[in-house]
């Protein structure tokens, strides 16, 4: 009830402060007269007070919108139609077309949805001056502009301005001020800005994917995505849009309409919400998707079609390099059984274990979803510390397979007693392993699979997910019931131990492709803690093999050793989790240098300011700080001339001293941009984001720095 | 080795067709049977599309006080249409989805009224205020057209015609993808524009149902 009145209270105020808005605006020679119709008020506005031969004058179609109601966006999706403004100009004149602020998307009942504006929408016009223009004159720009304006139902209205400017020789033309100038400033900040990311499309059936590459933002810190096509017809507005992110960047999935196939790229605005320590930040980009067919992993299945796909999916897991051999040797102690009815019932423990770990896996990546988290199937696989464990795991699986080392208890069928008996319980042992063996290698086939899963509520998932591991449990379940296939088996003897040792090297080969993905990762300091700590695990699995063997006291030491061995390798993987991934130095700026305190501290002390851009390659609105306002010559000529020291600190690894930097400035993510004077005073934090005038006004407050003594910068 | 299994896996993982959630309330695909409706029009008679067969049906989804119904029916296009559509002896069924204190919802009495007012020449007017029919062709806009085939099948979906606007003026400039589809129908010809951009106000329909 409460919530209704402050509803009904906020209406009305907006509605008060929408009536008297255009009247109290007094006659102001940059902007036309107020044009007002019954519900909006609209004038055209000129950014500077006069026009200056040869250049672009910048004018507004500025609209007030009354609450409640809403007018179009250049597609206006479902319903509607985008505003228009016919120009009527003198000779040599030329107007361009609408420069769009990013547009909202607005929900109408049965599933219909519009693109358009609420509250204030502005529209900017390049207009070319002519360079024959005669200073002294006045020009009158003239303009008829029409929209549709809806609350749920819908006017067409429009309006005549004259804009009457003068023409000024070229010098200094004095921008409007107050109001005016504020409104070309909060619309040029609303017009979407190129994307920095390269994108593909593909369309399957009746799913459009969208793939950005090259932004692997922080998924945790999008609070939304959403993606506006310029085309009416290519998507379905009302629908919902997916986003799966990975380390290469994101894929959004759409639902195309009836014109997607007539495609040949597709262009729009990606809108994106970003949690920064200030608050929630909006950006908006210009984005034109070429065709692309690598990512067209979706297609339009039903959830029968797709339970069949993972249950087909889940057969295929049998052949990978590294589960092939774990149930090789399972199969091969069922055949040393001779087969018969108690078969049966391993098979059954089995497939349970299979699923049990199956099951796992899809209530975390569930519940994980629960949270908020936009997660695919390899979340696992971005955790260097998953990725060094799964790689010792099959080191030490592949060992075991070499004869290193045997091992007794519920895991016996993995290993050496083959033809042994063992409790239902190995058997189900045998599943987990198995189903835990098949994770790193399956990863990037499972990620397909499950990246259908995630998109689905909670039982569906669960059903795609348990449906791979019925899949991966299928052919052994196959042949724990049927005495002739497993008949059909290769009798045992002698050549199993030798089989055995040769199917250690798949297990060897998948653990070198761990350590490959690692140093991708992590950098190439955490590759060598891979390989030292798989030496010191082989030399502790040794130690411990002998230590069974030998006598009491020489027991001890050998197992000493193998105990110190063994939490060696366990110590490399905390220390090369903390390393570094080589970074992309072909798109370094050599004009940043390296974040470091020490030279921090020694150029303040040396009388230099320091400039030091915290950012981080996952940050939205890091990369549109430097693309749109760090990286503009500007920028540069006024660091340049106030001999300011540019530091980057990269913050995409976590990185001890940049936190601890970031922390002295109180703040706990990026992007910060701190300017430190020289000397120890407090340094200024720039705001998170950044405008040229921002930047060089700041820059302004230190003298110039002498001509001779730029060089050395 | 190591990219070459690399390579192999990723191979695997594209290899696999995957999925996505069911299309919904895409409204019914070109070519496949139009969904079928039984409704009483505005003169008590009753209306069932399957009993139509062997007759081609226009359904126009209407709003009268909707800018761009009034546009066409206020420069006559839609009247025209329409008298075209007679011609050619096709049933044309007009279909008011506004629900009750919705704009552009009217009873039966008002409808029939309006249709002389304005000199419509619909075969019949169905109303449906409770968004029946609407959802079943997920009709989203007023104006927006249906074509459906002798045999049942739908053969045109979109809008009135190819300019986006509520200017009469614009109609004289503008593909009347009906008027075309009808003419191709009637040649034996395959309607080239079968799926285009329906344009005009949302349908007002009954919260929720």
């Amino acid at each position: 009830m409460m919530r209704r009145w402050a509803k009904i209270l906020g209406r009305a105020l907006a509605a008060a402060a929408w009536l008297v808005a255009a009247p109290a605006i007094a006659q102001d020679s940059a902007a036309s007269d107020t044009v007002k119709t019954d519900n909006v008020s609209a004038r055209l506005v000129s950014e500077r007070i006069a026009l200056v031969p040869g250049e672009t004058a910048w004018l507004a179609l500025h609209l007030t919108i009354r609450p409640g109601w809403h007018t179009y966006w250049l597609n206006p999706g479902d319903a509607g139609e985008k505003t228009e403004i016919a120009w009527t100009l003198p000779p040599g004149f030329a107007a361009g077309a609408i420069q769009w602020p990013a547009p909202q998307r607005l929900l109408e009942p049965a599933n219909i949805a519009i693109y358009g504006y609420t509250g204030t929408a502005t529209h900017l016009v390049a207009v070319s001056v002519p360079a024959d223009a005669r200073p002294g004159e006045t020009v009158t720009l003239a303009a008829e502009a029409r929209w549709l304006v809806c609350e749920k139902i819908c006017l067409p209205e429009e309006g005549k301005f004259r804009l009457t400017l003068p023409v000024q020789a070229s010098g200094s033309v004095a921008p409007v001020e107050g109001r005016w100038a504020d409104i070309f400033d909060s619309a040029r900040a609303a017009l979407p800005k190129p994307s920095p990311w390269p994108a593909t499309f593909a369309l399957s059936g009746k799913t459009l994917t969208l793939r950005v590459e090259g932004a692997a933002l922080d998924s945790a810190r999008i609070e939304s995505m959403e993606f506006f096509p310029n085309e009416p017809g290519s998507i379905t507005p009302a629908a919902r849009q997916s986003v799966r992110h990975d380390a290469k960047g994101f894929t959004l999935t759409l639902e195309a309409a009836s014109r997607a196939g007539t495609l040949k790229a597709f262009a729009g605005v990606l809108v994106v919400k970003e949690r920064l320590d200030s608050g929630t930040v909006t950006q908006a980009f210009a984005l034109a998707a070429m065709p692309g067919a690598a990512q067209a992993a979706e297609g339009s299945l039903s959830l029968g079609l797709a339970l069949l796909m993972a249950l087909a999916g889940g057969i295929i897991l049998n052949l990978m390099p590294c589960v092939f051999p774990v149930l090789s040797m399972k199969a091969l102690s069922f055949a040393a059984h001779g087969g018969g009815g108690r078969m049966g019932r391993h098979g059954l423990a089995y497939a349970t274990g299979v699923l049990a770990l199956f099951a796992a896996i899809g209530a975390a990546l569930i519940a994980f979803k629960g949270m908020g988290a936009e997660i695919g199937w390899g979340f696992q696989l971005q955790e260097p510390v998953f990725v060094m464990l799964m790689a010792y795991l099959m080191f030490v699986i592949g060992l075991n397979f070499s004869g290193l080392f045997e091992i007794g208890g519920a895991f016996s069928g993995l290993g050496g007693k083959l033809a042994g008996r063992e409790g239902l319980s190995g058997s189900f042992f045998t599943g987990a392993l198995a189903a835990v063996v098949a994770t790193p290698c399956t990863a990037p086939f499972m990620a397909a699979a499950v990246g259908y899963a995630v998109a689905q509520p909670a039982p569906a998932a669960m059903a795609v997910v348990l449906a791979l591991g019925l899949g991966m449990a299928l052919p052994f379940v196959a042949l724990s019931y049927s005495p002739a296939l497993l008949r059909r088996l290769p009798k045992p003897g002698p050549w199993m131990e030798r089989f055995r040792q040769f199917l250690a090297f798949p297990m060897y080969a998948t653990a070198a492709w761990l350590a490959w993905v690692l140093s991708l990762q992590a950098g190439d300091g955490a590759l060598l803690a891979a390989l030292a700590g798989a030496i010191l695990i082989a030399f502790g699995l040794w130690a411990w093999s002998a230590a069974r063997n030998a006598a009491p006291r020489g027991r001890r030491i050998a197992a000493a050793f193998a105990v110190l061995a063994l939490a060696g390798a366990g110590a490399l993987v905390v220390w090369a989790e903390r390393g570094t991934p080589a970074r992309d130095t072909a798109a370094a700026d050599a004009r940043w240098a390296a974040f470091d305190p020490a030279k921090l501290e020694a150029l303040r002390r040396e009388g230099r300011p320091v400039f030091v851009n915290f950012t981080a390659a996952w940050c939205v609105t890091c990369i549109v700080n430097e693309k749109i306002v760090l990286k503009n010559d500007a920028v540069w000529a006024a660091i340049k001339k106030k001999g300011i020291v540019a530091m980057k600190a990269d913050w995409t690894r976590r990185d001890p001293a940049i936190t601890r930097a970031l922390a002295a400035l109180g703040r706990s993510g990026v992007p910060v941009y701190a300017l430190y004077p020289p000397g120890a005073g407090t340094p200024a934090l720039l705001p998170q984001i950044l405008t040229e005038s921002i930047v060089l006004t700041e820059f302004a407050a230190f003298p110039d720095r002498p001509a001779g003594q730029r060089a050395g910068q | 080795m190591l990219k070459l299994l690399t390579t192999a896996m990723v191979a695997v993982a594209f290899a696999a067709p995957t999925v996505s959630g069911p299309a919904f309330a895409a409204g019914p695909d070109l070519g496949k049977p139009a969904p079928d409706f039984a409704a009483v029009d505005t003169n008590g008679k009753p209306v069932r599309l399957s009993d139509l067969k062997g007759k081609l049906v226009v359904l126009e989804w209407s709003n009268h006080q909707c800018p761009y119904v009034r546009k066409h029916y206020g420069a006559g296009n839609m009247q025209k249409t329409q008298g075209l559509a007679q011609a050619m002896g096709v049933t044309w069924i007009t279909i008011i989805s506004s629900a009750p204190g919705e704009q552009g919802h009217v009873n039966a009495a008002e409808a029939n009224k309006l249709t002389v007012e304005r000199g419509a020449k619909p075969s019949t007017v169905v109303l449906d205020p409770e968004g029946r029919i609407g959802r079943l062709y997920a009709a989203r806009v007023t104006p927006h057209m249906f074509i459906i085939g002798t045999d049942g099948t739908l053969l045109y979906k979109g809008g009135i015609d190819s300019i986006r606007s509520s200017r009469q003026s614009d109609i004289a400039q503008a593909k009347n993808y009906v008027v075309s589809a009808l003419g191709e129908l009637k040649a034996g010809k395959q309607i080239a524009d079968a799926d285009t951009i329906a344009y005009g106000c949302t349908i007002h329909y009954k919260d929720g149902s």
